[in-house]
């Protein structure tokens, strides 16, 4: 599913009206009972990890140690979750940055990773697989997540899905932000917005 | 005129708002005044009429019951390409999914979210380009000091030595960059610069036309003001010629929708 260009856009795509009113109850996405929910969250700042509103910093190159900035979401046990999210790279020197992830709390450890690597390929960290070439920096991404408990973690980058991966049951939760992997580094600059959940 | 990156951020999006909100309201007008506005289904999918102030004319076919292709006509604007956009909610927020060079005139969106209702619409952009510069880098992949060694200069930025003074794109077609230089960094990355010379440009492109293409193909898009970019190289990049071009955004095609069915996959 690897695709072999390196998809473009930016901030503008981002209708203002939005900002000012998100639609509460309806969306239109995989339609069928979907319930919009706003689950609790912590900042989570370790290392040189910065957090300013949906902006999320590593600020140093430090290849080692714990080098986070993120939001920690409620656990959730079962049924279905949909995270709806739009992340831009506004600067990457360094490389490998985990952007979301699907923690397994059962299994502590975390399910699913999402990162990128330095020019923009991003990859589910557990396989190695590519999703895409989209995160080029300067692009507004586009991600979906569908996670069945029990059943199956769907990824979906611009609308198109690019990941599936079995799930067990237990309990999880969502994380997004900027956070080192085992063998990347800062710095990075990752501007989230427009971030909904829903449950069925 | 400098601005350090963590800066320009905020900055960037501060003009991306304000790009949004004319762009939200046009759609609206777009919508109610020539699209088709029956509810789509996946049997009957609305390819809505162009927007007078556009001669491009969008359409979109459901080609499995997760796949869309969309096609276009009546781009002989002279435009310098265009730029397809998708949302699901008709109000936005509209996602960029490639800005494309005016030879493109189709593009699949694939294995899609099922049973989920897509809005594509596409814009125009137009500008001047700068000479173009023929890269070869050196063959094979990155060594491991390459990989650990500073990329300091990878982000992109605005130095106040590279900045004339601004003449606007729009009315004279002037402005073109000028002075564009590649810096090989490595096995896999170019320093690009060049002096910028438009005063409302809503931003730039880096263009390549590889050995495999017979036309430039926009690579990267950069906030405006921004005179100097670093680009880590896909495979195909290896030997190529770049171009940067400041550009402004044009007129709007219709909005089409369209709802997809089941997923076939596992």
């Amino acid at each position: 599913m690897l695709t072999r260009f390196r998809a473009l856009t930016v901030t503008g795509a981002v209708c203002a009206s939005t900002f000012l009113a998100l639609p509460n109850a309806v969306a239109e996405v995989e339609p069928g009972g979907w319930t919009s929910v706003s689950p609790t969250y912590t900042v989570q700042e370790r290392g040189c990890g910065q957090v300013d509103g949906l902006t999320f910093q590593l600020t140093c190159s430090t290849a080692s140690g714990d080098q986070r900035a993120e939001r920690r979401y409620a656990t959730y046990t079962g049924g279905t979750r949909q995270f709806e999210g739009y992340f831009r790279i506004s600067s990457l020197s360094g490389t490998r940055i985990s952007l979301k992830q699907t923690f397994n709390e059962s299994a502590a450890g975390p399910y699913f990773m999402l990162a990128v690597e330095r020019g923009g390929r991003l990859y589910a960290v557990h396989g190695g697989d590519t999703l895409s070439n989209a995160g080029t920096v300067g692009a507004t991404v586009r991600v979906n997540t569908v996670h069945q408990v029990g059943s199956s973690h769907r990824t979906y980058i611009n609308g198109s899905l690019q990941h599936t991966y079995s799930s067990p049951g237990g309990s999880f939760y969502d994380k997004f932000g900027a956070y080192r992997t085992n063998s990347g580094n800062g710095p990075a600059t990752v501007v989230w917005s427009n971030v909904r959940f829903w449950r069925k | 005129m400098s601005v350090p990156v963590r800066v320009a951020a905020p900055t960037a999006l501060v003009l991306a708002l304000l790009l949004a909100l004319s762009a939200c309201s046009a759609t609206r007008t777009t919508g109610e005044g020539g699209a088709d506005r029956r509810p789509a289904t996946a049997r009957h999918p609305v390819a809505g009429k162009a927007d007078a102030a556009s001669g491009v004319v969008l359409r979109a076919e459901r080609t499995t019951p997760t796949d869309i292709d969309l096609r276009w006509q009546g781009s002989g604007s002279g435009a310098s390409g265009h730029v397809l956009e998708f949302a699901t909610e008709e109000s936005g927020p509209y996602t960029v999914l490639q800005y494309l060079p005016p030879s493109v005139t189709n593009y699949r969106h694939p294995d899609l979210m099922p049973n989920t209702t897509f809005f594509y619409r596409l814009r125009d952009f137009d500008g001047p380009v700068s000479e173009p510069v023929s890269v070869t880098l050196p063959k094979g992949e990155l060594t491991a000091a390459d990989e650990d060694s500073s990329h300091d200069w990878l982000p992109a930025r605005k130095d106040p030595k590279r900045t004339a003074p601004g003449r606007p794109l729009r009315s004279t077609g002037a402005g073109a960059p000028t002075g564009l230089k590649a810096a090989v960094k490595h096995a896999n990355g170019i320093l690009f610069t060049w002096t910028d010379h438009a005063s409302d440009e809503a931003g730039f492109l880096l263009e390549a036309r590889t050995r495999t293409r017979s036309a430039y193909e926009p690579v990267v898009v950069l906030d405006p003001d921004v005179n100097s970019t670093g680009l880590i190289t896909l495979p195909t990049e290896k030997e190529a010629s770049y171009r940067v071009r400041a550009f402004t955004y044009g007129e709007r095609s219709n909005v089409v929708r369209l709802t997809t069915g089941e997923s076939t996959g596992p």
